[in-house]
């Protein structure tokens, strides 16, 4: 009897976990609006300048396909929240073109083009004002929420309040706590107010709209949006896609807008689903579950390319590269400048991209190259080449002489030539590491080598990180500018961590003149001089070889053979989502 | 036995009061959740500021768990950073069933995300279990009752292989046989990862279909542990003096193996499933990390590295109820299986 209650339990448990798992409902289907509006006449759509080849359509058919097109795609890492505020993931981030939208979005050369706006501002067509104080955005009449409700201005004067307010916890109030404050004249225009120029407004702002129609009254019944059902489940969104459910672990899944103002997009659903495991990925790519997927294993590639996937490469602004520590408890070596030089010439890494990455990306020469179709490289800027000869004799000039016959130099003063060098437990990045401790070997440098677990290494200066201290001479990752925009706070003199500062994120030192261009460019708005300035500092940290580039580290997607139609913008993946295709 | 389990009911509540004390502060010193809340470039100091008073991070370590323990709505915080406290709290506590938000998923309960997850968890744990009982039972009694014969080499053989074999080598190698090549070779073929097809939806079907590679392979190596843990046990008990009775006085074959050897073997057994049990709700992370199977493992693994410790403490602590729990009814069925046990 006791027995036959025992399994009785058991028996129950499975059934009740089994009818749980398939029957609980992930996060809410939208219900369809009972009106819907419709884009309205092309007339009165003033056209973007340079908007991907997406025409509006005719209102949808009323017929179903025949069979859904359904799309899978692999996602390695699950979404903290679809709010963009609220998010800190690029797997997060990059879904917005899928359901939401940003006032301007990015191409395949990762330039922007108008979306919610009629055109980009700047000086010339008045949008942007002489003293770079005032932006003015207009936007199409003929952008709607997927509810049918109008996007106005009043949507993102709503968004600024949001971000600003101290009752919600958005991730970052940047770049929003630049601006003045942000007024809506009509329901068309948006003006911006700044205190003092803000040249990275560009590729900064409207990232993301939040739709007041929806969000305004749970802010004012709960004083905050934290909570908002909205940010994990937007049921109201301005993509070519809705969002329909998302379940905890498993999967989201976002279905075909039949009110998105641009049209129809030719997949009927996408569905993320999360594999978080990259062997498991590659596996689910071949077997065929899987149409798209992201940053395999370098090692997994030719396997893929042999079942028919093609490997795709987009820049998104990251570049791999050694940064140099100059601070006062750097080594005395690494702070000579013929040392840094000698380094960079004694680097093959040509070979090392090659042979450690397959040849599928390039040496990466500035900390800008992955900004290409920006011109930030200035055209004078002479190439670090593999010459170990050269840096041989480098060091010998500067004194750094071998006296005792161990292969390691030594100065004047018979300290070696020892530099510390440390990185994460990436694999690529230890072979890279030993590569280099190799051919450094072989000019009479001797690299001392250590990894940490990246949650170590990337810790604080009040953690202890080992960057963040200054224990390391050389300290190598992969990084970008604030992309597409060129501005970056690594090298600015304040940021650089302290007892008072201990969340500084300059590891590397102070030099004042970087200091000051850095600070100017801020406030360039003239994009032709603001160029020349990066190209100018661009051109110093690589001949000071403050930044040594090892690669440039793009985006990596996998698409089958079945998925047509695929381009991918470095900013906004999925800026062309609505031409993709099964076939 | 009422008063034994009343007992040790009350025992427990001043061990879950250690245990979440240590876990707590051993949870606050393990990151930093603010670290990468700036995205592509490192948090502002000034974001970090307002995030850390917003999520209540800027309080010291005995007051933030005494906000995670009893709530804060009998006090007021302050969240415009002007040093003066003017909004009431609105936290109920552990004690009251608040685990609190998320940091990560800011504004989702930690039990709501927790308990989305438990399900499946569950479904996916539960039949594991029992197959691995089911089958280490069958193969380590079958193999001490023909010790020493071929099946009982083979037996022994093919359970050292499995028990040597780590989980995520059983499992890929059983994805690319069973998924990538059956397909490639046009047999019928296995899922790789999540719990169901898209083109086809969320059927129970379908569900099992997904169930069966990740179970597979968390059933392999433990029961190769366990039926070798089985057959020692059992041969131990049919050499015994009651055995032999049994025998002598006549019983049947399979009563004196079922209700007198298997009973007393599987006292051991016990044990150790008991401690299995609570683990059950901790979810296996490798193989729901392979098999993208949704499940409290992955859930634990994702908020841990991220330092979320709303979510992991309710996670830690489900886990450590569970344990208390499961422990008190390990000893209620050492008292079922053998009757000179007494706990009063």
């Amino acid at each position: 009897m006791r027995r036959q209650w025992i399994f009785s339990i058991v028996v129950s448990l499975m059934i009740a976990s089994l009818v749980l798992a398939a029957c609980a409902p992930a996060t809410p289907v939208p219900s369809t609006p009972e009106e819907v509006v419709q884009p309205t006449a092309e007339e009165q759509m003033p056209q973007p300048t340079e908007a991907p080849s997406v025409q509006p359509t005719e209102a949808p058919t009323a017929a179903p396909p025949a069979e859904s097109k359904i799309a899978t795609f692999a996602w390695t890492q699950e979404p903290d929240s679809l709010n963009t505020y609220y998010s800190d993931m690029w797997f997060a981030d990059i879904l917005q073109q899928i359901w939401s939208c940003w006032a301007w979005q990015y191409d395949d050369q990762n330039l922007p083009y108008p979306h919610l706006v009629t055109e980009i501002p700047n000086i010339e067509n008045g949008g942007l004002s002489v003293d770079g104080l005032t932006i003015t955005l207009h936007l199409r009449d003929d952008i709607f929420w997927s509810d049918g409700t109008p996007i106005t201005s009043a949507d993102f004067v709503f968004t600024y309040d949001m971000v600003m307010s101290e009752a919600n916890a958005v991730s970052s109030q940047y770049p929003y706590d630049y601006l003045d404050s942000v007024e809506a004249p009509d329901d068309h225009t948006v003006v911006m107010n700044f205190t003092e120029p803000f040249a990275p407004w560009e590729s900064a702002f409207w990232q993301g709209i939040l739709p007041k129609h929806v969000l305004e009254p749970v802010f004012e019944a709960d004083g905050t949006i934290d909570q908002a059902d909205w940010n994990t489940a937007p049921t109201v969104g301005c993509g070519p896609f809705v969002f329909a459910e998302w379940e905890s672990g498993s999967y989201m899944r976002f279905v075909k807008s039949d009110n998105y103002w641009l049209g129809q997009p030719k997949l009927d659903e996408i569905y993320f689903q999360f594999v978080p495991d990259d062997a498991a990925q590659t596996a689910a790519l071949k077997a065929g579950d899987a149409n798209l997927g992201t940053f395999p294993p370098l090692s997994d590639v030719p396997a893929l390319e042999d079942a028919g996937l093609k490997i795709i490469t987009q820049n998104g602004g990251y570049s791999e590269g050694w940064f140099f520590n100059f601070r006062d408890m750097a080594s005395p070596a690494i702070k000579d400048l013929n040392v840094r030089q000698a380094i960079a010439m004694a680097i093959d890494r040509e070979a090392i991209n090659q042979d450690l990455l397959l040849g599928l990306t390039k040496p990466a020469e500035t900390f800008w190259d992955a900004l290409a179709a920006y011109g930030y490289v200035p055209p004078d800027l002479v190439p670090w080449t593999y010459d170990p000869e050269g840096a041989k004799q480098v060091l010998t000039d500067a004194g750094w002489v071998d006296t005792d016959g161990d292969g390691i130099r030594e100065d004047a003063n018979g300290n070696k030539l020892t530099i510390t060098h440390g990185t994460t437990i990436r694999e690529i990045r230890q072979d890279a590491q030993a590569v280099a401790q190799q051919q450094l070997r072989e000019i009479g440098i001797d690299l001392q080598i250590s990894s940490n677990d990246a949650d170590i290494f990337f810790g604080s200066y009040a953690d202890g990180a080992p960057p963040a201290v200054g224990d390391l001479d050389i300290m190598e990752w992969s990084d970008s500018t604030y992309f597409p925009d060129p501005d970056t706070d690594y090298w600015l003199c304040d940021q650089i961590p302290s007892d008072e500062n201990p969340y500084g994120y300059n590891y590397f030192g102070c030099d004042e003149h970087l200091d000051a261009l850095f600070r100017q460019q801020l406030v360039t708005i003239d994009p032709a001089e603001r160029t020349k300035i990066i190209q100018e500092i661009n051109k110093y940290i690589h001949d000071q070889v403050y930044w040594y580039g090892l690669w440039v580290d793009p985006d990596y997607w996998i698409v089958d053979q079945h998925l047509t139609g695929v381009k991918f913008s470095g900013v906004t993946p999925f800026y062309n989502i609505m031409e993709w295709d099964l076939q | 036995m009422t008063k034994y389990i009343i007992r040790r009911l009350l025992q427990a509540i001043p061990l879950l009061f250690i245990i979440s004390v240590v876990l707590f502060v051993l949870m606050r010193n393990t990151g930093d959740p603010l670290a990468t809340m700036g995205g592509r470039r490192a948090t502002r100091p000034e974001d970090r500021a307002r995030l850390a008073r917003q999520l209540g991070l800027d309080q010291p370590i005995y007051v933030q768990y005494v906000y995670w323990l009893i709530g804060n709505d009998w006090t007021k915080i302050d969240m415009n950073g002007d040093g003066i406290a003017e909004t009431q709290g609105t936290r109920q506590g552990v004690l009251r069933g608040d685990f609190g938000f998320s940091l990560l998923s800011r504004g989702k309960p930690a039990l709501d995300i927790i308990m989305d997850r438990l399900p499946n968890t569950l479904l996916l744990m539960i039949p594991a279990e029992i197959i691995v009982i089911l089958v280490s039972l069958a193969v380590g009694v079958y193999s001490a009752l023909r010790q020493y014969s071929l099946w009982d080499h083979i037996v022994t053989a093919g359970s050292f292989i499995g028990y040597s074999m780590p989980i995520f080598f059983v499992a890929l190698l059983s994805m690319y046989i069973f998924s990538v090549n059956f397909k490639r070779w046009g047999l019928p073929y296995l899922p790789t990862v999540g719990m169901f097809d898209p083109q086809v939806g969320k059927t129970t079907g379908q569900i099992v279909l997904h169930m069966v590679l990740p179970i597979f392979a968390m059933t392999v190596i433990t029961s190769a542990g366990y039926s070798r843990f089985v057959r020692s046990q059992m041969l131990e008990v049919i050499s015994e003096d009651y055995i032999r009775t049994a025998h002598a006085k006549g019983l049947p074959y399979r009563m004196v193996i079922t209700g007198h050897a298997l009973k007393n073997a599987a006292l051991p057994l016990v044990t150790i499933v008991g401690l299995d049990v609570p683990l059950l709700l901790g979810g296996a992370v490798v193989t729901e990390t392979i098999f993208a199977w949704p499940g409290m493992g992955r859930l634990f693994i994702d908020h841990l590295s991220r330092s979320d410790t709303p979510v992991v403490m309710g996670i830690l602590m489900i886990i450590s109820v569970a344990v208390v729990l499961s422990q008190l009814f390990t000893d209620i069925i050492y008292g079922w299986l053998d009757p000179r046990i007494r706990y009063d």
